[in-house]
């Protein structure tokens, strides 16, 4: 047999194994939200069913608290993207354009902040938090999963604004702008690619954290995630469409944004990695 | 219109010096062209008086405002990069508008402005294009409108046209000569190509290792070069230089080549003490005679169309070239006879490089 013809088969097979290693688990929990009790648990599972809206409608009706909680995530996480896209931008930028041994000592600093355990770094916070008045606000979430990713966006950015030629600035600073017009209209749309890649992170962990969330919020910020514990750990035993029905909810927007900005995802990856 | 004085300008980089003590008068419209070497600091002369760099002493005025101190954004200069700078992610319309809508520009003039613009360019047809969209020469044009439309006291242009090919670049030579004759705005040219300098001109500086070697009209750098650098810089193919030695006494003393070749030059008010000299003789200031003092053998024939540069080996190290007629019929390795017109010559001393005399002489 034709050895290409191998190695296509071959690539194919393992291209679906992995889309089904990747895929199942989705489909599943997406799938059995739209099943009856008894079609969930059948042996063997059923892949046509006759599909029902009883457990969002159960879901929103027995747990209207989970609405709370998607608003409260979608806060947070719209919250600690921004900030961390805005700073990590502007230390992207400082990064990029400025040297100093400061500046290095500052880098390597924030390296390796990132590589301690967060909880380790996180829970002497709390009394501070508390002090503050800081504990169940989404202030606490959104600057806690911003510390957690500045580094890394930081790190995307710089290599993103180190491939846009200085020059483009200098002739923005000729035409009468000052730096902040440099960076918002020149920087900033030309590293448009890194800063979604950056914020990609942010998003998938700030809306589904789930440890910091259970420490710092107890009932105004709780967070979609501790409802989700909350409705697989309910007393009256756990009803499995609305469980289901609620991961779905929890699920599907994430799904949307990471496959609408897939191509940003890898360009933002991948920058610096080969020169152009 | 501006004028702009330089005074004693200087730019280090640590121990290195990159300007030394550069003055400079630009009248109101005038259109000055840097050249030199690479390394030699006419970009980074063009970037102090963009404000792009500090300078390290001395002082830039601008209608007798100085403006050491003033920021770039505020200095009100043009400038078009050798990379043409043009933002990739605007569309040519408003790459040329950048300047206008960061003044925050009334809209409607901005764009009657960026139609002029467009117009006086031939962009017309492209201001919704982005610059990705563009040719080398369409890509050069739009850098020109965006430094044309705000009306700047000063253009500055960094070698513009180098990233062209040879053909598009003679072409946008003579568009830019066209165009600065047309706006007459003051500007500071900087190139390596001295075909470039001699075209657009009003005057040229010369520059090597950070300082000003001569500053002059073309023809005056040409006929009258004040050094060996300026003498070799200028003009293409380069002045043929021949080193001389001084044989017998101080009276009565004949120059000859190192291979011995006597060279009748007349009396050029040659310091006693001097022993050796240099010749220098453009190509056209030389011609094949076969009763020339100078002999050699004719070793590479160049047909121009126009004419023909014959390269002649008069010892091991001279290699003349000769411009010739362009029927010009010689074959390497033919001897031949090299005469010159002394009036067309230059004498410069060895050690110095400085040109010794002016005093014409007569035909040799």
């Amino acid at each position: 047999m034709d050895d290409r013809y191998v190695i296509l088969v071959g690539r194919w097979v393992v291209l679906t194994l992995g889309v089904f290693w990747s895929a199942f688990p989705i489909f599943m929990v997406v799938s059995s939200s739209f099943k009856t009790h008894l079609d969930i648990f059948a042996v063997p599972p059923k892949f046509i069913f006759q599909p029902t809206f009883d457990n969002y409608v159960l879901l929103f009706r027995e747990w209207p608290q989970f609405l709370d909680g998607l608003v409260n995530s979608m806060i947070i996480t719209v919250g600690a993207t921004v900030l961390t896209a805005i700073t990590s931008l502007l230390a992207g930028y400082a990064y990029s354009r400025f040297h100093s041994r400061l500046l290095t000592l500052s880098a390597f600093f924030m390296i390796l902040v990132r590589m301690l355990p967060p909880i380790v770094v996180t829970i002497p916070l709390f009394p501070a938090v508390n002090a503050m008045g800081l504990s169940d606000t989404h202030a606490i979430l959104i600057l806690l999963y911003a510390a957690f990713f500045v580094s890394l966006a930081t790190w995307i950015l710089k290599t993103f604004i180190d491939q846009i030629p200085r020059e483009l600035e200098e002739a923005a600073e000729v035409e009468g702008s000052s730096v902040w017009q440099r960076l918002v209209r020149v920087v900033l749309p030309l590293s448009v690619h890194g800063m979604v890649a950056a914020c990609v992170f942010v998003v998938v962990f700030a809306w589904n954290e789930y440890v910091f969330a259970l420490i710092f919020t107890s009932n105004e910020a709780k967070t979609a995630p501790l409802i989700l514990a909350e409705i697989s750990g309910a007393i009256e035993g756990v009803q499995w469409g609305i469980l289901f029905a609620a991961a779905s909810v929890q699920l599907l927007p994430i799904l949307a944004f990471v496959l609408l900005v897939q191509k940003f995802i890898v360009t933002g990856i991948t920058a610096g990695a080969v020169k152009g | 219109m501006s004028t702009l004085i330089l005074e004693g300008l200087s730019k280090n980089y640590g121990e290195v010096e990159a300007l030394i003590g550069v003055d400079l008068n630009v009248g109101d419209g005038e259109f000055i062209v840097l050249v030199g070497p690479s390394g030699c600091g006419k970009s980074t002369l063009l970037r102090c008086i963009a404000g792009l760099e500090k300078h390290s002493a001395g002082d830039i005025r601008i209608d007798d405002r100085s403006i050491t101190g003033v920021q770039t954004r505020d200095r009100n200069v043009a400038m078009v990069f050798q990379s043409y700078a043009l933002f990739p992610h605007l569309t040519v319309a408003e790459n040329i508008a950048f300047g206008l809508r960061i003044r925050r520009t009334d809209k409607s003039v901005i764009e009657e402005r960026v139609a002029h613009a467009a117009g006086l360019l031939g962009l017309g047809e492209l201001t919704g294009r982005y610059p990705r969209e563009l040719s080398g020469g369409q890509r050069q044009r739009v850098a020109m409108g965006r430094a044309i439309v705000r009306d700047p006291v000063l253009f500055l242009f960094d070698e513009p046209l180098s990233n062209l090919d040879a053909k598009l670049r003679v072409q946008m030579r003579t568009e830019m000569k066209a165009l600065r004759q047309r706006l007459g705005i003051t500007s500071i040219y900087v190139t390596h190509d001295q075909d470039e300098a001699m075209t657009l001109a009003d005057r040229i500086v010369v520059m090597n290792n950070g300082r000003i070697e001569q500053i002059g009209t073309p023809m005056e750098l040409y006929d009258a070069p004040v050094n060996l650098f300026v003498a070799g810089f200028m003009g293409s193919p380069p002045m043929n230089f021949i080193e001389l030695h001084r044989k017998g006494g101080n009276s009565g003393a004949q120059l000859e080549t190192a291979s011995g070749q006597p060279v009748p030059l007349p009396e050029r008010g040659l310091s006693p003490g001097v022993r050796s000299v240099v010749l220098g003789v453009r190509p056209e200031g030389l011609r094949i005679d076969d009763g020339g003092p100078l002999k050699g053998t004719v070793e590479v024939v160049e047909p121009k169309g126009s004419e023909t540069q014959v390269f002649v080996r008069l010892d091991d190290l001279h290699l003349l070239c000769v411009t010739a007629g362009k029927r010009a019929t010689f074959q390497p390795g033919d001897p031949v006879g090299i005469a010159f017109d002394a009036t067309e010559s230059h004498l410069f001393d060895t050690d110095s490089g400085q040109k010794i005399t002016t005093e014409k002489g007569t035909a040799a």
